[in-house]
């Protein structure tokens, strides 16, 4: 809707709190605590439910109106204390809102006076302040902050152990799925050993937890507190994900001199190759026949499906790294990304997405966008006219407007089922996206050809007027 | 607090909100309260509800002033229909930032009004302020009334900072709102008998399943408020000779308001369910005194009701006896659902409610059955002993209870924004009935909580049991076996052969 300078329409991002939540839900035994109003939480929890189509519980300081003139302090004690009562979690974040940053809250000091006031209660508790105003950034710098957060609370400290060993640490700097966190793990498990990893977050139990029969308070799963602890001393880490700075990542290179390094998220064939190659080289070893055999099927998947996806327009939009890796598999399997948007600003998206176009596409015309809203990428499209979009749910009424397939993939999505268990990362999830995307295409071909070839208005059915009629 | 029987075990200051019905001594339940911390309450904030109880106006613009977060989280989620403009469904934010929060976002607020004006042309524009506007202190009102000079459009401040209150204070300011509207244009009169419907906010179309009801007893609709609403017929609203109130706790104050100011009266009604529809028709043929009209009524009644009823009976029969929950963010709903469960042969045992007040649980009270759970204000850990405990088959709520009660097993009704029927008018209530129908005779529950069993003859499984893998392992070992034993056939039949 042309040119606006002051109003943010149909958001791409949301605000740093959720990504806190996102991460700290990758974390065993854990819980989040949101230090503002009533609304923040439930409004994550709704947004969350909706996704994962799991419960989701978060905890609120329902700070009142009394809080707001008064600070926070007295909400937020009593917040733990009864989240400490009802969910006996082992590790509570503590995400603060823009009314609590607003309001000035010193949430480092609340939760010392609240340890001393609540001894034996909060003895075992680990609780970690993240300052998430939601002013600042988005759900993606919420996220990173957070995770670095948790290996800084607990790395620090005299009781933890400072024994080499000899592990990978695995750290992510995007929310990804349920489905593509254990497809991460497996690929760990079989080159590296199944006990040779420390990947943190991990979501793919808590946020996909199986029906049992009975309902948890925590669901069990996420990065344990003793791997977290670990990390210390582990040989080596991998960030994934590039557009930004993985805090975490150079947190533990410039404190405990373990080298880095960060690579894209492992989606489409070359940045598979590349995890699949640091991670031979880590382990000294050669890349293992399953994978090569999953490869050489991705491979033939793509040699079936060239001809139907080459050149098609796509539109490439959500969470930056996410949103790198599409590209990637679209520019390898010969599409034409004509538009490539991420939701929020990143130092280095812009630069890597052009590199990627130039390696594989370089003659490609493609508008790269960052930090815009649903409404300015809705001029984008309808200035570059892409034949199908690719992204998260809040899309559909451009694709629908516009006419054309929206292949749904990231967060969030709320109006289909399986947002969970869509798989994007490694050989498997590449040929799995590539599958969708092709048969998207093929049916909206076959849509078209219908109507290209529809019976015509002048067409006179075989009948008693025809020449082949029986009475002829 | 001493009389109140521990129903569950949940935080000490929690237990005066959660009691049994008991035919002697009913204990009164502590209720409209603000949330405790650390609770994890179902309720949001006053924005919230200023929020839902706004949204659906269709031609508005509905701008939040505030972060991003606030306007991400409430995009299109109300579920709410159009017969016309879409507007309200795409999300307006000022999108404040670090700067806006140390200068104040006054002046943003102002040019955001103006490029929102020039762009989209719209009837009005609610401004609703968040929980940051509170505190750096945004003076909303001045802003608006400065806009609505300078746009020649109503800008119309809805006071609805997310920590100053409860849900139902957001209510509160989405009338005051709307009371800013009404009036403000001549109705254009095509009936004698001019009725509002309040508190039906359109989700999933239900106001066209009420409607035509009303105009087929001769009566003109003005306005639904807020679903399907215009700016337009919002302005007119002061047209009718009686506000019809639904959602009980979001329109009241906006109907008490319009009877001191114009006059008008108002009756409580709902459209849900056989006995409360024919209710609502009755009650405005009575109201306007018309015989003729309440022979219509009577006519649509009977024959809606004869229409249905087939259907419904087949459905009774499958439903009798099961138990249901109720948890509704206002009381209205609640209660209606209580008759709504009878009429299809089900019995509630639990039910609360996210905003009732004090006069709502002793209705409530009057309708349940004794050893029915009230709650008020429920969290989730309440909710799900509760279902357990009170042995629920079916709960009807919102999305974060839905994926609750799965997990326990329990059938879910969604009666909140994300469903995509109307559950309102005779259609409507047949709706109902298919949907739980198909959420509690589903085969699903059937497998809910099983475990595969290891496919072995009962001395052998003891050994393996305990995971996955093994019962695989153990499946294998059987499958060789048998193949064993088809080779030693083979093996005798060769050597029949062979002889032969």
């Amino acid at each position: 809707m042309t040119e606006r300078n002051y109003t943010t329409v149909n958001p791409c991002i949301m605000c740093q709190p959720i990504g806190s939540v996102m991460a700290f839900k990758g974390i065993e035994n854990s819980m989040v605590l949101l230090h503002g109003s009533q609304g923040c939480s439930t409004y994550m929890r709704l947004h969350l439910a909706h996704h994962f189509r799991e419960p989701v519980d978060i905890g609120s300081s329902s700070l009142s109106e009394k809080g707001a003139v008064y600070g926070g302090s007295e909400n937020l004690k009593k917040g733990l204390k009864n989240l400490i009562l009802r969910y006996n979690p082992k590790v509570i974040g503590v995400s603060t809102t823009c009314l609590a940053e607003t309001i000035g809250d010193d949430v480092g000091r609340i939760i010392a006076e609240f340890r001393d006031e609540e001894e034996e209660l909060a003895s075992d508790v680990i609780i970690i302040p993240v300052p998430t105003p939601s002013y600042e950034d988005s759900h993606n710098s919420g996220y990173i902050k957070a995770v670095e957060a948790i290996v800084k609370e607990f790395t620090t400290g005299d009781n933890t152990s400072d024994i080499f060993n000899n592990k990978l640490n695995v750290v992510l700097s995007e929310n990804v799925s349920p489905e593509d966190t254990r497809e991460l793990k497996d690929i760990l498990s079989n080159t590296i050993g199944p006990n040779s990893f420390i990947l943190l977050p991990d979501i793919s139990e808590t946020f996909d937890a199986p029906m049992t029969g009975e309902l948890q308070k925590i669901f069990p799963g996420g990065t344990t507190h003793a791997d977290i602890a670990d990390m210390k001393n582990s040989a080596a880490t991998i960030g994934l994900g590039i557009t930004n700075d993985n805090r975490a990542v150079s947190y533990l290179e410039q404190t405990f001199d373990i080298p880095s390094q960060n690579l894209p998220l492992p989606i489409g064939l070359e940045y598979t190759d590349r995890l699949l190659a640091a991670l031979s080289k880590i382990a000294g070893t050669d890349i293992l026949d399953q994978y090569q055999k999953e490869r050489g099927r991705l491979i033939d998947a793509m040699v079936d499906s060239h001809k139907y996806v080459y050149g098609t327009k796509v539109a490439i939009y959500g969470d930056p790294n996410n949103v790198l890796g599409m590209l990637s598999l679209a520019l390898e399997n010969g599409m034409h990304p004509i538009l490539v948007v991420a939701s929020s600003k990143s130092p280095r998206f812009a630069e890597y997405a052009m590199e990627r176009v130039k390696q594989v596409k370089p003659d490609c015309d493609v508008t790269i966008l960052e930090d815009v809203d649903f409404d300015a990428f809705n001029d984008a499209v309808r200035k570059a006219k892409p034949e199908m979009m690719i992204g998260n749910s809040n899309g559909k009424y451009i694709a629908k407007e516009m006419g054309i397939p929206l292949v749904r993939v990231g967060f969030p999505i709320h109006d289909r089922v399986g947002a969970q268990r869509i798989l994007v990362m490694g050989y498997h999830g590449a040929m799995e996206m590539l599958d969708r995307i092709t048969n998207t295409i093929l049916e909206a071909q076959e849509e078209k050809l219908a109507a290209k070839w529809s019976e015509p208005e002048s067409y006179v059915p075989l009948g008693e007027d025809s020449f082949h009629s029986a009475e002829a | 607090m001493p009389d109140i029987t521990s129903v569950i075990s949940t935080l000490d200051e929690r237990q005066p909100y959660i009691t049994l019905k008991q035919a002697k001594k009913s204990s009164e339940l502590a209720c409209d309260n603000t949330s405790i911390a650390g609770s994890m309450s179902q309720r949001a904030c006053v924005y919230s509800g200023a929020r839902v109880a706004l949204n659906p106006v269709t031609d508005a613009i509905h701008l939040v002033h505030g972060p991003i977060g606030c306007a991400s989280y409430t995009w299109d989620i109300r579920g709410s229909l159009s017969s016309d403009k879409e507007t309200f469904r795409t999300s307006f934010s000022t999108d404040m930032k670090e700067l806006d929060v140390v200068f104040g976002g006054e002046k943003k607020l102002s040019k955001s009004i103006d490029e929102l004006v020039e762009l989209y042309n719209p009837p009005v524009i609610f401004v609703y302020s968040t929980c940051i506007v509170g505190i750096i202190g945004d003076d909303l009102q001045a802003v608006c009334k400065e806009a609505t000079e300078r746009v020649g459009i109503p800008v119309l401040p809805v006071q609805s900072e997310g920590f100053k209150g409860t849900k139902s204070d957001g209510y509160k300011a989405a009338c005051h709102a709307l009371m800013q509207l009404i009036g403000t244009k001549e109705p254009e009169i095509s009936s004698e008998y001019r009725i509002n419907i309040l508190g039906d906010y359109n989700v999933a179309g239900d106001v066209w399943l009420v409607k035509p009801l009303f105009e087929k007893m001769g009566v003109q609709v003005i306005t639904s408020m807020t679903g399907d609403a215009t700016a337009d017929s919002i302005s007119k609203a002061h047209g009718a000779q009686l506000n019809l109130v639904q959602c009980s706790g979001s329109m009241t104050y906006l109907a008490k308001w319009m009877t001191t100011e114009f006059g008008i009266p108002f009756r409580k009604v709902s459209y849900f369910g056989i006995e409360d529809l024919a209710i609502a028709l009755r009650t405005v043929a009575e109201f306007f005194g018309s015989e003729e009209m309440m022979a219509r009524a009577e006519e649509i009644i009977e024959h809606e009701t004869k229409r249905i009823m087939p259907e419904i009976e087949t459905i009774r029969n499958r439903l009798q006896g099961k138990t249901a929950a109720i948890y509704m963010g206002g009381a209205a709903k609640a209660l209606t659902l209580i008759k709504g469960f009878r009429e299809l042969g089900m019995e509630v045992v639990i039910i609360g409610t996210q905003t009732g007040k004090r006069d709502d649980y002793k209705q409530i009270s009057y309708q349940v059955k004794d050893g029915t759970v009230i709650v008020d204000d429920a969290n989730a850990l309440e909710l799900a002993d509760l279902l357990v405990r009170q042995k629920a088959d079916l709960m009807v709520a919102g999305v974060k209870e839905r994926f609750l009660a799965y997990k326990l097993g329990v059938a879910f009704c969604d009666f909140n924004h994300d469903r995509v029927i109307e559950f309102e008018g005779y259609d409507g209530f047949l709706n109902f009935a298919r949907e739980l129908d198909s959420s509690i005779n589903s085969p699903v529950w059937k497998v809910y909580g099983s475990k595969l069993k290891p496919a072995v003859d009962d001395d052998t499984a003891t050994e393996n049991r305990s995971d996955l893998k093994t019962e695989n392992g153990t499946g294998l070992k059987s499958a060789i076996k048998e193949r064993n034993n088809m080779q030693d056939l083979n093996t005798a039949a060769l050597q029949e052969e062979s002889i032969a």
